[in-house]
């Protein structure tokens, strides 16, 4: 009896609850309501399980799914209605929770290897991935002329390209102002363009073969190998499923250089896709603008053709296999110089051929999306033969390299890993005649086969913090056993801010004669130690990025800080002598480090203007003869700026580029009795560029270096090339001067 | 070189071309327009900023705006340039059904998977 009273009053409360709260909901708006929906698998329309489901403005309150895919939300405050879903192994997705309406939010499965990256918006820098990675796009790369990968890098802030030397125009990258051979250049996550190939590389991709690069700053995943020591730079070229059907580009500039450029792309079945990449270009004048009796570019011939196929069953395996091949001659030097005729005259020559091919295999598990197996394949030859003035140096390089790749989760998708292993095989063979007359030949040869095992682990927290941690331990039959420990950590604090922390070793072994070809260019001989070791290195570093609100749009501020600190390095010292290139090991008690500072700042102050500004700082020491010296031609400060405007739709666009570079060291000339570091002067250079789009056709002009700046005497000792004066290699600045080009791209969906 | 004032030239276009659009905006219109709207199978942002670009590099296409919730394109365009059949055939060679008229099959393959007509509106 009393009980049933109890129950009936309770029972009323209850009513007189619900009808208030009801009587609430009904009253104001609807809006308040939580968000319900169902996340489905976008190819078998079932449900997924374990999905984050979060708001874009509130990375806070996020919900899982259930069983049923089914998920409810309570709404932030703020007029921002979208809602971002992830889940390894798909996609993510942004979706607007617009009024009531129940979601239903189709997954697409990534069944890409490798990393799984999300560009909602192709944020320039992006604010998921764990490490410091900025992203260049389609649509950055033409910017800037873009014949190839190294100008890719002139609308880019963090990466550097110089000029090796003034004669043979071989054009390095440098990260963190550390040598391009530091930074592993990856091609659709694989190594690529390693060792001997590395003074040309950049030359070795086509712009308009390129969809896009991410640059990871600082120590990245231990899954690529053990090489990367400053960064990685990681290339995807077009992808045979999506790329369209035809891209014409054809480039001219007032040297006479042409490139051209042609992708086909084709779906042969629903399943199989592939895309023919070919490219050539060509510089068959004699330019010689600065008067020094030396060519200001070589003479250059080059012909690429690249094949890709993609197979993708729909069901989770998807195989990619490539096929490419390369030619290339150059021939610099002197004006009257004649590649059969000789005479008295000091010439370049090169003659370069490559054959690259790779394939992947990836499975991933029905039902089991972040769950898959990979492997990766990819063979190159690499063969040149090249003469500088007196000396001979040529080279071949076979290598071979295979990665089983396994990924899946410990309990929930907040711990995932990946494990795998790797067996890397490299046969270097070189020979060096540092004159025609004399018989002392230097033959170089290495075989390197290097089995390993790496693992990496990663905890996400499904909000803000995320940590990777790996490990990897190779057999090097040369050097023993390398064991390469890697951290990042990914952190939140804020809505709009995110700090990352990396922190880890790289090893590499050096390949003293082809990482300094530019010093062939020069009457300093070479001595290198005979006892070379590995390049080890540790390295610190992390950034901080801020989004923020400026006029109405949004605006990113990065900063960066990464210390790099050699364990040992080869030097390549040319303070203590003038007339001599030391190569060896960093000397006991010596020091070698590079410390990076990057400041950058995105906004867009008018609809369609978008302003980066950088500044960098480098202080880049190595003891060089027991002295603790600046790294030779590395500039302290550098100041960035580019302006770049689009009407809307891209109709029309411009671009400015204002390029700052402090003083630099150089090295003594040869011949002379100075000791110590002298200094390049500061400079500035301005380069631009209109692009004028149509349906199907585009139309671009420049200038580089508008200014027609110029390094006044690139060359010491041009008149007796022979003599002990002569040096090429110091080249802090623009040969040829100020550049006019003009283009057009033709695209076919 | 010769280059440079061409290049100059072509930035003084830009300038006098935004700002000649400015003022076309607020007189009235020289050439007679007509709208159109179409029924598209458009279903997410991403379709709309797709949708929209394609239209803008459309002969005699003065502005298009494509409302994803009801998925409506409406077109303002220029009789004397263009037609409503070329507009359509148009949205269709994009890849999304026009007033029922299917996609075109080989550009409706290449949208993005959020672009499908499989999905919801979202």
């Amino acid at each position: 009896m009393h009980s049933s009273i109890r129950h009936s009053r309770a029972l009323a409360v209850a009513g007189l609850v619900l009808a208030a709260t009801a009587a609430q909901a009904q009253t104001p708006d609807p809006s308040v309501a939580p968000v319900r929906g169902q996340v489905l698998d976008v190819t078998s329309n079932s449900p997924v399980p374990g999905a984050v489901v979060r708001w874009l403005s509130n990375p806070a309150g996020a919900a899982t799914t259930d069983a049923q895919g089914a998920f409810s939300l309570v709404r932030p405050a703020g007029t921002d209605n979208r809602l971002i879903i992830n889940f390894l192994g798909y996609l993510a997705d942004t979706v607007r929770a617009e009024g009531t309406r129940y979601l239903r939010v189709p997954l697409r499965r990534s069944a890409e290897l490798g990393e799984v990256k999300v560009e909602a918006r192709a944020l320039a820098y992006s604010g998921l991935t764990p490490t410091n990675t900025q992203v260049i796009t389609s649509r950055d790369l033409t910017k800037s002329a873009c014949c190839n990968l190294a100008e890719s890098f002139e609308t880019n802030a963090s990466v550097e390209v110089s000029t090796t030397d003034a004669a043979s125009g071989a054009k390095q990258i440098q990260l963190l102002g550390l040598d391009g051979a530091y930074t592993l250049l990856t091609l659709e996550n694989l190594p690529a363009l390693r060792g001997l190939a590395t003074p040309y590389r950049l030359g070795y991709l086509a712009g308009p073969w390129i969809e896009g690069i991410d640059i990871i700053k600082g120590m990245g995943s231990v899954v690529n190998g053990y090489e990367s020591i400053a960064g990685q730079v990681n290339i995807h070229l077009k992808d045979p499923e999506k790329t369209d059907r035809l891209h014409f580009n054809a480039y001219v500039n007032d040297m006479g250089k042409f490139d051209l450029n042609l992708n086909l792309a084709t779906r042969l079945t629903p399943k199989l896709s592939t895309a023919l990449l070919l490219h050539t270009d060509h510089l068959g004048g004699r330019i010689d603008r600065n008067d020094d009796g030396f060519l200001d570019l070589p003479r250059a011939t080059q012909f690429n053709a690249f094949n890709k196929w993609k197979y993708n069953s729909g069901n989770g395996v998807v195989l990619e296999a490539g096929l490419g091949a390369l030619r290339e001659t150059r021939q610099g030097g002197q004006l009257g110089f004649r590649e059969n005729t000789p005479g008295p005259y000091y010439g370049i020559t090169q003659e370069t051929n490559r054959f690259t091919g790779y394939a992947k295999a990836s499975y991933a598990w029905t039902g089991r999306p972040y769950q898959s197996l990979g492997l990766l394949l990819s063979g190159t030859d690499h063969d040149f033969i090249s003469s500088y003035g007196r000396r001979n140096y040529d080279g071949n390089q076979r290598t071979g390299l295979a990665t089983l790749l396994f990924q899946s989760i410990i309990g929930t998708t907040a711990h995932t890993y990946r494990t795998g292993l790797s067996f890397q095989y490299d046969d270097y063979r070189e020979t060096y005649n540092p004159s025609t007359t004399s018989t002392e030949l230097l033959a170089r040869n290495r075989r390197e086969q290097v089995p390993g095992a790496f693992g990496e682990y990663t905890y996400q927290n499904a909000s803000n913090l995320t940590v990777v941690g790996g490990l990897r331990l190779d057999r090097h039959n040369l050097y023993g056993w390398l064991l390469t420990p890697r951290l990042n950590v990914k952190y939140d604090p804020a809505k709009n801010t995110v700090l990352r922390f990396a922190a880890g070793k790289g090893l590499r072994v050096a390949n003293p004669l082809a990482e300094n070809s530019g010093m062939f260019v020069s009457s300093r001989d070479f001595v290198i130690s005979p006892d070379l070791q590995p390049e080890k290195a540790w390295s610190v570093g992390g950034s901080a990025t801020q989004y923020f609100n400026a006029f109405g749009r949004q605006g990113t501020l990065v900063a960066d800080y990464y210390h790099t600190e050699f364990q040992n390095q080869v030097v390549v010292d040319s303070y203590t002598s003038p007339d001599r290139l030391l190569i060896g090991n960093l000397a006991s008690g010596g020091r070698s480090y590079s410390r990076s500072f990057l400041a950058e700042v995105l906004v867009e102050p008018l609809k369609g203007l978008e302003v980066k500004a950088a500044y960098k700082h480098l202080d880049v020491q190595t003891t060089y003869g027991g002295e603790l010296l600046p790294r030779v031609l590395v500039p302290r400060h550098r100041l960035f700026l580019n302006l770049a405007y689009a009407t809307a739709f891209d109709k029309w666009r411009a671009d400015l580029t204002v390029q700052g570079y402090g003083q630099r060291p150089l090295a003594p000339e040869p011949g002379s009795v100075e000791r110590g570091p002298i200094f390049s002067p500061r400079y500035a250079l301005l380069n631009t560029q209109i692009t004028r789009a149509f349906k199907r056709w585009e139309v671009y002009a420049g200038v580089e270096n508008l200014t027609n700046y110029r390094q006044r005497n690139p060359i010491q000792g041009a008149a007796a090339p022979f003599g002990p004066t002569f040096d090429a290699a110091m080249v802090w600045g623009p040969v040829y001067g100020r550049m006019s080009y003009l283009g057009m791209r033709f695209t076919l969906p | 070189m010769k280059f440079f004032p061409s290049f100059l030239l072509s930035c003084l276009l830009i300038i006098s071309g935004g700002a000649f659009a400015q003022t076309t905006k607020t007189k009235a219109k020289g050439p007679a327009t007509e709208t159109l709207q179409l029924k598209t199978s458009a279903v997410c942002d991403m379709c709309k900023a797709r949708l929209e670009k394609a239209m803008a590099y459309e002969k005699g296409v003065q502005q298009a705006t494509l409302d994803v919730p009801s998925q409506m394109l409406t077109v303002t365009f220029r009789p004397d340039k263009t037609s409503a059949a070329a507009l359509t055939s148009a949205v269709q060679k994009t890849g999304y059904d026009a007033n029922g008229q299917l996609a075109d099959n080989k550009a409706y393959e290449r949208l993005p998977e959020c672009c499908k007509k499989t999905n919801d509106v979202h």
